[in-house]
């Protein structure tokens, strides 16, 4: 059946269906509102935290609109640590680490999809047992590796430590999406001539876009979030990561500086957010798009 | 046009042929050509180098006594380790715990997140915000979800309790970390909150696989809502819905930070995962040899598991 | 057809970055000058802003009046401190100075990751300390960190519901006794509104960490629970050793003073009911002081009291693991370590971090500052405890990081919440307490 023709029935039969639409478009909206409600609420407890005064805090009914909103909470957390250059070094790092890590993995996915042997299998294989085995035994034979490649203390081998971290999930998903593209495409080019290379990059990479989105939020994202790594890899104080930066607002027994915490932290999830605004629209638009547009 | 033509081809089925022999077949290191190895490179090296290389290491400590300390020398004993771990009640009572936390919270996550997904793929206005908005757990530090939703939790100040007292659903406030019945629960729903956006992107990223051409005939045909869900969408994305599942399920067994921050693994080690063990046998006694060995029992576990629930897709890879 | 950007931006994103993180490589990457000055790294866990403060001041002095040694203030976090320490004494890296508390020592000092200072230390320094205090940081002959900061435990009271209740008020000299104590908390239990639920209990116990409070309260009833028998840690939980676990289990489960949902609560989660008059005496350490200040509603009345007495000359003891500096048996300048250790510790330095950090400084000349033992905010009080404090026994056990999580933590949880007897309890922390303790006095 022909694209064309199809849309053409498809929009005669809308207009027969539409007044059952409205209802189910009412119970989408709800649902959907029921969902971001869950989802969302605390980010908005976050921010109405990050406004208010230490004894409002503590007290016992809390609301939800600050009584005496103020900035003081903002003011602390940036006298207490250096936020602006711990947000460029996590962004310096996730940024860098996530684009590596897309890279390298695509290629690597393909030939895994395409070219099934022994090697591809055992790292089809290692993917899982990688995610399997405790990351708290792996951290001191790396924490020596790094040693001897001079690379702790350095933002360039955390960002290494966070392309390998961020590779399994990349190329498990990776292969998930590329099995999705049509083989005849390929060959079609290869009838053509073109490399293998070529082909990758004109026909097959297209084509991956959401999932290649969705790697590359994951990647940023792992990496702007993880801790662990940046605690025991980082030294010196210029360098240290936000989500390093953030743990020195807790103290012990779990006590915490609730309102600097919660100021700093808002700002630390506004990157990821602005980041999944912009490249959400490219989570579905691929395909899509050239579908609909061609 | 050129690159959709095809796509009414790409069914089920056309996926994962084995490619055509070629000439260049002679060429071959491993089964694979150098055009092939040139692409996988990149990704390999630093994966044997930051690893495979540590993780080899990390297990071979299962067989040794090894200790934090540089006063006694690391000994090879051999199965030790294992047989320690057989007798070890508190570890094989955390794997319940780990077992009912990691499948519902998978459980729940694929469910929600898949629901999400398709409202999110939906042609509904303010949907950018909305993609946005779902995203937002996966944009808070873990540190500080652990916090907010302590805060949340909080039984004298929390604004779970304020709210459910002012819906009248509750009369006394509820301690919802401390309970012992509520204490898993209570964590599990923190869980799926934090985990639900990785899952929902992977979908909705998915649901772009799934041909617009045959859901718009499936909808021309008359297919009800779930019809054409099980006809159309699940088969195509139920690659995608396993990979993400098996992971998922991976990641939230071997989880415990969260829980950590919530509740220390209490109360009476009622929210005791299993890797917590694993970490304080390892981080907080210095005993790496036996935290290997429960790192190496835990792995055994989920491979037999994932086997199972990855039968089908691993069955497809060997042919 | 939208191709062209999706090729495209990532590429340029990638060429951006690639140049970023060069030019930091290059840019950050520089060890120092390299003319004879060294260089030594202060992890310092101080966390009141007020103590961070007093801290990189007094670094500040250090560097300027020390040219030739220069200190860089590193700030860790109590939350993570001993993975952080772990990963970078295995990987030969760790920092010069340490600052950490004595509980965490033990396994560091006998792992061989910590220089003995017995010899780098000034003997002022040594006098200047309590022999008790140094006891803290003494493991097998070796002295390991120099204990300067510590605080006892205390009840912080609401002083109007004292009032109304015409209960009398406890000092150092005249403490209340234990009995006294759960009279009081009875009187100070009211069901204001006449629901038949209780509004305000007498005490909440703060109990999410359990185990080092039921240890170091037991001294005051001449308990200890770990016991030494020939070289051997054993624990043991007779009469003496359970009295005051026995007493808040009363107070949870029959006298209904205390409430059962603050066993989870840490000592800040307690606040906001305290100071709605929901709890009247919270048990805290002496440097909660700080939030409560900071957090008290406007004309809010507080008060800080000794916790009761087990009667006798020990009847106030209380067992506690101070703050501590120590310097890394791997820092190549270990002399010049322990010197600004020394300097952080003299007398008129250990005021100003007390003061940062609302503790008391362990240095006898220091604790005699008279802006220490001011009426105010209850400082004097926790100087006159000063005196009752004994290194907690859980110091220096081998295994007792494991005895605690493992048996005790869970344990002491469902002993207090009322889901086992004290006669569980006892089995629990003996027989398979003491298991985990023989595997490492093997």
């Amino acid at each position: 059946m022909s694209t064309t023709t199809a849309r053409t029935t498809a929009r005669t039969a809308e207009r027969t269906r539409r007044v059952g639409r409205v209802a189910g478009r009412t119970g989408q909206y709800a649902a959907l509102v029921l969902y971001l409600v869950f989802l969302a609420f605390p980010l908005l407890w976050l921010i109405s935290t990050s406004f208010k005064s230490p004894q409002e805090l503590a007290s016992i009914d809390p609301t939800w609109i600050p009584r005496e909103p103020s900035l003081d909470n903002y003011r602390a957390a940036f006298d207490a640590q250096p936020l602006l250059r711990a947000a460029f070094n996590s962004l310096l790092v996730a940024g860098t680490s996530a684009v590596i890590a897309v890279a390298i993995a695509v290629p690597a996915a393909y030939v895994m999809v395409r070219h099934r042997s022994r090697v591809t299998r055992a790292g089809t294989a290692w993917i899982l047992v990688s995610q399997m085995f405790p990351l708290v035994l792996i951290i001191i034979p790396l924490f020596l590796i790094l040693r001897n490649l001079r690379m702790i203390d350095s933002l360039p081998g955390l960002i290494m430590v966070y392309v390998v971290w961020s590779l399994p999930f990349a190329l498990w998903m990776l292969q998930g999406y590329v099995k999705a593209v049509p083989r005849s495409l390929e060959e079609a080019a290869a009838v053509d001539g073109a490399s293998r290379l070529t082909t990758l990059r004109s026909v097959v990479l297209p084509l991956l876009t959401p999932g290649l989105v969705a790697t590359l939020m994951f990647a940023f994202v792992t990496a702007w979030n993880e801790f662990f790594f940046a605690l025991v890899l980082l030294k010196s104080p210029e360098k240290q990561t936000m989500s390093v930066i953030l743990t020195l607002f807790v103290g012990d027994e779990g006590a915490a500086d609730l309102g600097p915490l919660a100021a700093a932290a808002f700002l630390a999830t506004l990157p990821s957010l602005l980041f999944f605004a912009l490249l959400q629209r490219r989570l579905v638009s691929g395909m899509l798009a050239g579908a609909v547009k061609g | 046009m050129s690159l959709t033509a095809p796509r009414d081809r790409a069914v089920p089925g056309r996926r994962g042929t084995p490619p055509p022999r070629t000439p260049r077949r002679r060429k071959q290191a491993l089964g694979l050509d150098h055009g092939a190895w040139f692409l996988l490179l990149p990704a390999l090296i630093p994966i044997l180098v930051l690893s495979v290389g540590p993780l080899l290491y990390g297990a071979s400590l299962a067989f040794t006594d090894s200790q934090a300390g540089r006063t006694e020398p690391t000994q090879f004993i051999g199965v030790t380790n294992f047989s320690d771990l057989r007798f070890d009640d508190l570890f094989l009572d955390s794997f319940r715990v780990g077992l009912v936390w990691a499948f519902c919270v998978t459980a729940l996550q694929l469910v929600l997140a898949l629901g999400l997904a398709l409202l999110l793929d939906q042609n509904l206005r303010f949907r950018w915000l909305a993609r946005t908005l779902a995203l937002v757990p996966w944009a808070m530090p873990e540190v500080v979800v652990g916090i907010m939703w302590r805060l949340v939790y909080h039984q004298d100040a929390g604004i779970l309790n304020d709210t459910l007292a002012s819906l009248g659903l509750i009369d006394s406030n509820l301690d919802w970390l401390t309970n012992f019945s509520l204490a898993l629960p209570a964590v599990i729903a923190v869980g799926v909150w934090a985990g639900m956006p990785q899952t929902t992107v992977v979908l909705l990223a998915g649901l772009q696989n799934v041909p617009l051409e045959l859901r718009e005939a499936a909808h021309i045909d008359g297919a009800g809502v779930w019809r054409r869900f099980t006809t159309v969408t699940w088969p195509a994305l139920r690659p995608v819905v396993l990979a993400i599942t098996a992971l998922n399920f991976i990641w939230n067994f071997n989880s415990f930070g969260l829980v950590y921050i919530l509740t220390q693994g209490g109360p009476g080690g009622e929210t005791r995962l299993p890797m917590l063990f694993a970490y304080e046998e390892a981080f907080k006694y210095g005993q790496f040899g036996y935290a290997a060995a429960m790192g190496l029992a835990m792995v055994a576990v989920i491979a037999v598991l994932l086997a199972l629930f990855l039968r089908k897709r691993l069955r497809e890879d060997v042919q | 057809m939208r191709r062209t950007p999706t090729r495209t931006a990532p590429a340029r994103a990638a060429a951006v970055f690639a140049l970023a993180a060069l030019l930091a490589g290059c840019g950050l990457g520089d060890e120092g000058p390299d003319d004879g000055t060294v260089t030594l790294d202060y992890l310092s866990l101080a966390w009141q802003a007020e103590s961070v403060e007093a801290n990189k001041a007094l670094v500040d002095r250090w560097n300027a009046a020390n040219p030739d040694v220069r200190v860089r203030y590193v700030q860790g976090s109590w939350d993570n401190v001993h993975d952080q320490l772990l990963t970078s004494f295995m990987g030969g890296e760790a920092p010069d100075i340490i600052h950490n508390d004595a509980s965490d020592l033990t396994d560091f000092a006998y792992g061989g990751y910590l220089a003995d200072l017995t010899d780098l230390l000034p003997p002022e320094l040594r006098a200047d300390i309590p022999e008790q205090a140094w006891g803290t940081t003494t493991f097998d002959g070796g002295v390991y960190g120099v204990p300067f900061l510590q605080e006892p435990r205390v009840l912080i009271a609401n002083a109007a519901l004292l009032a109304d209740a015409g209960v009398r008020i406890p000092t150092t000299d005249d403490p209340w006794t234990w009995e006294e104590f759960e009279d009081v908390a009875a009187d100070l239990t009211r069901d204001t509104d006449g629901d038949g639920e209780t509004d305000t209990y007498g005490v909440a116990w703060s109990m999410s960490e359990p185990v080092s409070q039921s240890v170091n309260l037991s001294l005051s009833t001449g308990g200890q629970l770990f016991y030494r028998d020939g070289g051997e840690n054993e624990v043991r939980y007779g009469a003496a050793d359970s009295a005051v676990a026995e007493l808040i289990h009363r107070q949870v489960n029959e006298d209904g003073t205390a409430p059962r949902s603050s066993l989870g609560m840490g000592g800040s989660d307690t606040l906001p009911g305290f100071f709605a008059d929901r709890y009247a005496l919270l048990p805290l350490n002496f440097s909660f002081r700080q939030q409560v200040a900071q957090q008290a509603p406007d004309g809010f009345g507080w008060s800080v009291l000794p916790m009761p007495s087990g009667g006798g000359d020990e009847g106030l003891a209380q067992g506690v693991a101070p703050q501590t500096l120590s310097v890394a048996q791997d820092s190549d300048h270990r002399q010049a370590a322990a010197d600004f250790i020394a300097f952080l510790t003299r007398a008129d330095h250990a005021v100003e971090l007390a003061r940062g950090d609302w503790m008391l400084p362990t240095s006898t000349t220091a604790l005699a500052d008279p802006s220490l033992s001011t009426e105010e905010l209850g400082w004097r009080t926790g100087v006159e405890l000063a005196a009752a404090l004994r290194p907690s026994p859980v110091l220096g056990v081998r295994g007792y990081p494991e005895w605690k999580d493992k048996i005790a933590t869970p344990a002491f949880q469902e002993y207090y919440n009322g889901a086992v007897d004290l006669e569980d309890l006892r089995e629990e922390l003996t027989d398979d307490g003491n298991r985990i303790l023989d595997r490492y006095q093997r």
